[in-house]
């Protein structure tokens, strides 16, 4: 399988480079307040060294009052700047997210056809869905303690240098033990990460399957293999989970470690600094309280170091999309000149053997062609090349003449509609489904569009009307009725040429039939190629080609076709029972079939 | 079972490794406290000597505290997580035993949800171990704090035992501003990435009426708003992040204004100030902890009042004891019933007759299935099973005799052979079934439970696990809707002949099926309005002949 590219860490660099530099003042500014933020929390352990002097020294009350208000003061500043500090990193952070997922769905919407056709829908799902989460969540809930607890940390350790280099040197003991431990612990605790998200997706897919299966599970009875099965897996996730934290435990004692060795080397350095009088007890004192203050932010910055890692990966996953050209706009030629559709040569092959062989066809401007063939005749692919979405090996598409290969993406679309057998219902309000045909359309003509697919009984009788939610949490609709939707978005498209791909055998016999009325009633007026699920549909066509094998086996009206007795004869008499079945050779079902 | 019994449970089923990890985590609260402390001992009694003996035995007091705050931490730790682990693994089962109860749940709650229920729920249920944990140990900590404060000095310990918490307290009464921001930024982010993610899942649809410049607007829009929202949640976060440095910052200016001050007099020594300046700042961390674990709980009462109500939700189906049926009584007679769209239909199958139901009306098809299935305790007439009323059976010796195939087929994880459940006559069935392409594919693992299969081939896999299961009433609803016509025309003749001399029930309009059938009911407005062969049918009535010849 082609998977989406995956950046490298300069490229996704360069990405979040160029945003930053659109916002040039917000971003310095930002830098600057989250700076001076945390250099205003240095200031009261080195106050409290000096009032441990001026005590030692026995200084006088207005030494004390002076050093409570440098703390007091130096407190306010501190949450002023915090406060600013944090919303303009906030701004600057979410800003340069929201425009690169922008611009990442947008890239994934308008993927070339030939990558399409090859990406797992699974993976764009991923990208869209779970890695931009990750990075927001990363971005809103640990991005600002990660930045302000890292600059803490240069700041103190600067601060700790700035009293006497020798105490600056005993606490940086500590660095080279923490980074041994954060080494330690992402070395061994990465596969089993990898283990755990693995063991909780099968969890999660044994439950979800029973789940979603539970009809079939009691039918079968078989409730104790899979609860079997979810004991089994969950209990394998438990496991994972409780080594995870085992070896987590341990890191978190690892750094203790380094905490003691910090802190030991300063008092201990202190100790024979002020016995040969270098520096002041207050300083010892400051040092001390600046490495314990490093506690917390040592341990956030470490503590969520994973999730930065997921952040980072993510974000890299997003700068990959933003990698793939997009498709390049032909040079100008002629627009088509009618509705005429025709295929010229057309063969075909996925990876494997053919599956279209020199297939030519021409419908002329508002004929009605059905497609017929069992399973695997390769219809659906016709479809998909008829339509321009599909590229084929060889041969030629012209729409008006014009090949499709010359009018890029935009004006082959304007031409041509395709209705595959992918029928989505879009999330939000049914108005706003149909519209994604045509933003500008007016509720008098979402309206219209599915009067005229013969929705508006129907629609009306929703609870609230063309402004219900439906979709994946909304009013659920009935196969028959997401497949109407469809058409009524078709009827707005308004192209001269459609091509319909859709099953309407899921609708049962009297939703098929209102399917077959609303097929029509959308596609009067157009060049239409239809594949026939059932053969009724053919029956109303101008002309039937029957496909076997991916070759044209037959053409010719319902009547001409039945009278001569061929494929389609025989497979109408099959359909409709009047006779016994056909000949074995339409038998062979190919394990990709289309149905 | 109620909320708090299901909180309490989890507790005492753990109790011996909760104790455990409580007083050790209590333990590791103390020494924490103690850092500060001894950090004010040090400095006063080595530093500020300059003498090597004491210097010494700080040291040593310096290795022994770490060692014990680092191991307390870790062993303490360890077993809470255990039990939190062990708790929602049990939790987990008990959810997944009580939804796959053969008599059906009463939970309405559709399969996300539970599924939600049964990994969510269970992880943040089991937290109540962490809640109860860590506030214990805070507690701990608040109390060494406060004892080291008071022996140093009582006013001033007190002043700070009672500044600290009112500080905080104070500070988390901003919080409720913060959480609805929080919680309507979290929405509107979900909402954007939902919107992702459907627009994404339709790209097909988008892209074959050209429709993804439009949808890609749509998202912008969507981004934007998203993007306010977070902005205001941020703008909250840091007045918070803000109110909080400045507060804390002036609280230390006081309590070193003060003890600075006690100590100018000789009232405490300079090794005192420090640790009433270090503990001043450390008891704002248990009091912390106080807050979030009462967070922790209330976040892990609501998850447990969801496994609660699905735990205790009633049976669906009213289910009796009796084993009786007798193969020479009709296997189904349903007696004028009543239910959703029917109305007083009945139809009697005589044992080993194959049956077509052709409903005009789907609905009146999900109506009778839902009967057959026992899934309508509020039917009217009677429905017997081998001469005994459905209700009146275990529901052991019902699903022995019925089996109900339905239209959409369920797969499961494993390969297509562990699906199909036997192992004899798997060949023959599987040609029955019109499935003979997928022979050679038997042993292939089934990606995604099988969605990655066409819905022909599903069906097609439902059916011969149907036959297989050789039951000795078989229900089937609609098996050939996404089957092409030469191949339905097969797994028709295949049916008939797995299912000579067995009693068979087929829901279909399909006059293929409906042709091999002994003998055909139409039901139209919920009653049977016609019977007869399908051949008959098919010449004499116009309206069945509307139906099924399309």
């Amino acid at each position: 399988m082609n998977l989406l590219p995956i950046a490298g860490p300069r490229a996704t660099w360069t990405v979040l480079w160029r945003e930053l530099r659109r916002l040039p003042v917000l971003s310095a500014v930002a830098a600057l307040v989250i700076t001076g933020a945390s250099a205003a929390g240095l200031v009261a352990p080195w106050a409290l060294g000096v009032l441990v002097d001026d005590i030692a020294g026995g200084g006088d009350r207005s030494a004390i009052a002076r050093v409570v208000l440098l703390i007091g003061l130096a407190a306010v500043l501190a949450g002023v700047l915090t406060a600013l500090g944090v919303t303009l990193v906030a701004r600057v952070g979410e800003t340069v997210l929201a425009r690169i997922r922008e611009q990442v769905l947008d890239r994934v919407l308008q993927l070339p056809a030939p990558v399409l056709e090859k990406v797992r829908t699974g993976d764009l799902l991923s990208r869209v869905g779970d890695d931009v989460a990750s990075v927001a969540a990363a971005l809103t809930e640990v991005g600002p303690s990660v930045l302000g607890a890292a600059l803490t940390i240069l700041l103190t350790v600067a601060g700790m240098f700035a009293l006497d280099w020798r105490l600056g040197l005993a606490g940086l003991l500590a660095v080279p033990m923490y980074y041994l431990a954060l080494r330690w612990y992402l070395r061994r605790s990465a596969p089993y990460y990898k283990q755990e998200r693995v063991a909780m997706g099968e969890r999660s897919e044994a439950i979800i399957a029973s789940l979603r299966g539970s009809a079939t599970v009691r039918a079968y009875r078989l409730e104790d293999r899979q609860l079997e099965k979810i004991g089994e897996t969950s209990g394998t996730a438990r496991d994972i989970s409780i080594t995870v934290f085992r070896l987590f435990s341990f890191f978190s004692s690892r750094i203790n470690h380094a905490e003691f060795t910090g802190l030991t080397a300063i008092l201990v350095t202190g100790f024979f600094l002020v016995r040969e009088d270098s520096v002041s007890i207050g300083a010892v004192t400051s040092a001390a309280l600046y490495f314990h203050r490093l506690f917390n932010p040592v341990n956030v910055v470490l503590m969520e170091f994973d999730q930065i890692q997921t952040a980072a990966a993510g974000m890299s996953r997003l700068a990959g999309v933003l990698e793939i050209e997009p498709a390049p706009e032909p040079p100008a030629s002629p627009d088509p000149a009618d509705a005429s559709l025709e295929l010229q040569v057309i063969s075909h092959h996925y990876d494997g053997p053919e599956v279209l062989t020199e297939v030519s066809l021409r419908l002329e401007p508002g004929e009605r062609v059905a497609l017929v063939g069992a399973s695997g005749a390769g219809k659906t692919t016709l479809a998909a090349i008829a339509a321009g979405v599909l590229a084929p090996s060889t041969g030629v598409v012209k729409l008006g003449g014009v090949d499709v290969r010359d009018l890029g993406e935009d004006r082959t679309r304007a031409q041509v509609a395709l209705l595959s057998q992918e029928v989505h219902v879009f999330s939000g309000t049914l108005m706003e489904d149909v519209q994604l045909a045509r933003p500008a359309s007016t509720a008098e003509e979402v309206e219209a569009a599915l009067d005229r697919v013969g929705a508006s009984a129907w629609v009306r009788a929703l609870p609230d009307g063309l402004n219900t939610i439906v979709g994946e949490s909304g009013h659920p609709l009935t196969g028959a009725q997401a497949q109407q939707l469809a058409f009524a978005r078709l009827v707005l498209a308004d192209p001269p040429v459609a091509v319909l791909d859709e099953a309407t055998a899921e609708a049962g016999s009297a939703g098929a039939r209102e399917l077959e009325r609303a097929s029509a009633a959308a596609t009067a007026g157009r060049t239409t190629l239809v594949v026939a699920h059932r053969l009724t549909q053919a029956e109303q066509a101008d002309r039937i080609v029957v496909l076997d094998h991916g070759r044209v086996a037959e053409s010719g009206t319902h009547e001409a076709l039945l009278a001569s007795g061929g494929r389609y004869a025989q497979l109408w008499r099959s359909w409709t029972g009047t006779s016994t079945p056909g000949q074995p050779a339409g038998r062979t079902t190919p394990a990709n079939a289309s149905t | 079972m109620a909320t708090g019994e299901l909180l309490r449970r989890a507790i005492r089923r753990h109790r011996g490794r909760m104790t455990a990890g409580v007083l050790v985590l209590s333990l590791h609260q103390a020494t924490e406290a103690a850092v500060p402390v001894a950090i004010g001992i040090f400095v006063d009694r080595a530093v500020a000597t300059g003498r090597v003996q004491p210097l010494l035995w700080c040291v040593l007091m310096m290795v022994v505290l770490f060692a014990v705050l680092s191991n307390a931490w870790k062993t303490g730790a360890r077993q809470v997580v255990w039990a939190i682990e062990y708790e929602t693994h049990l939790l987990r089962l008990e959810i997944a035993q009580r939804v796959l109860d053969p008599r059906g749940h009463r939970t309405g709650l559709r399969s996300g949800e539970l599924l939600s229920i049964a990994t969510s729920d269970a992880e943040k249920a089991a937290l109540v171990m962490r809640a109860v944990s860590m506030g214990a140990a805070a507690c701990t900590a608040l109390i060494v704090s406060s004892v080291s404060l008071l022996l140093v000095d009582v006013p001033l310990g007190l002043g700070v035992l009672i500044g600290v918490p009112l500080l905080v307290l104070g500070i988390q009464a901003l919080s409720p501003l913060l959480t609805r921001r929080t919680s309507s930024q979290q929405e509107a982010v979900a909402q954007t990435t939902a919107l992702a993610t459907d627009l994404v899942s339709g790209l097909r649809t988008l892209r074959g009426i050209g429709a993804q410049h439009n949808a890609a607007a749509r998202y912008r829009r969507s981004s934007e708003a998203t993007l306010r929202a977070t902005l205001r949640a941020a703008s909250t976060n840091g007045l918070q992040d803000g109110v909080t440095t400045a507060l804390s910052g002036l609280l230390l200016a006081a309590v070193a204004g003060v003890s600075g001050w006690f100590a100018l007099n000789g009232r405490i020594t300079i090794g005192e100030l420090i640790t009433v300046v270090g503990l001043a700042q450390f008891v704002a961390e248990p009091v912390g902890t106080l807050g979030y674990a009462s967070q922790v709980l209330a976040m892990s009462r609501a998850s447990a009042s969801r496994l609660a109500s699905v735990l205790s939700a009633p049976p669906l189906t009213t289910t009796g004891t009796s084993t009786t049926i007798d193969s020479t009584q009709p296997l189904l007679a349903v007696e004028g019933v009543s239910h959703g769209t029917l109305s007083s239909l009945t139809l009697v199958l005589r044992p080993g007759e194959s049956v077509g139901v052709l409903c005009y009306d789907p609905r009146d098809a999900d109506a009778l299935l839902t009967v057959i299935a026992g899934r309508a305790p509020k039917h009217t007439g009677s429905v017997l099973v081998g001469g005994t009323r459905l209700e009146e059976l275990d529901v052991d010796a019902v699903r022995r005799t019925v089996l109900l195939e339905r239209h959409e087929t369920d797969l499961f994880e494993g390969t297509l052979r562990s699906n199909l459940l036997a192992d004899a006559g798997l060949e023959r069935v599987m040609t029955a079934a019109g499935a003979a392409d997928l022979i050679e594919e038997l042993d292939r693992p089934l990606a995604d439970r099988g969605q990655t299969l066409s819905g022909g081939q599903r069906q097609r896999l439902g059916l011969a696990r149907a036959l297989l299961a050789e039951p000795p009433l078989l229900v089937l609803h609609d098996p050939s809707t996404a089957v092409d016509a030469v191949t339905e025309e097969l797994l028709a003749e295949g049916l008939a002949e797995e299912r000579a001399g067995r009693t068979t029930l087929v829901l279909t309009s399909s006059p293929a099926l409906l042709g091999k059938m002994d003998r055909v009911v139409v039901v139209s407005d919920g009653s049977v309005v016609a019977e007869g062969i399908h051949s008959e049918l098919a010449e004499s009535d116009p309206a069945y002949q509307e139906a099924v010849l399309r």
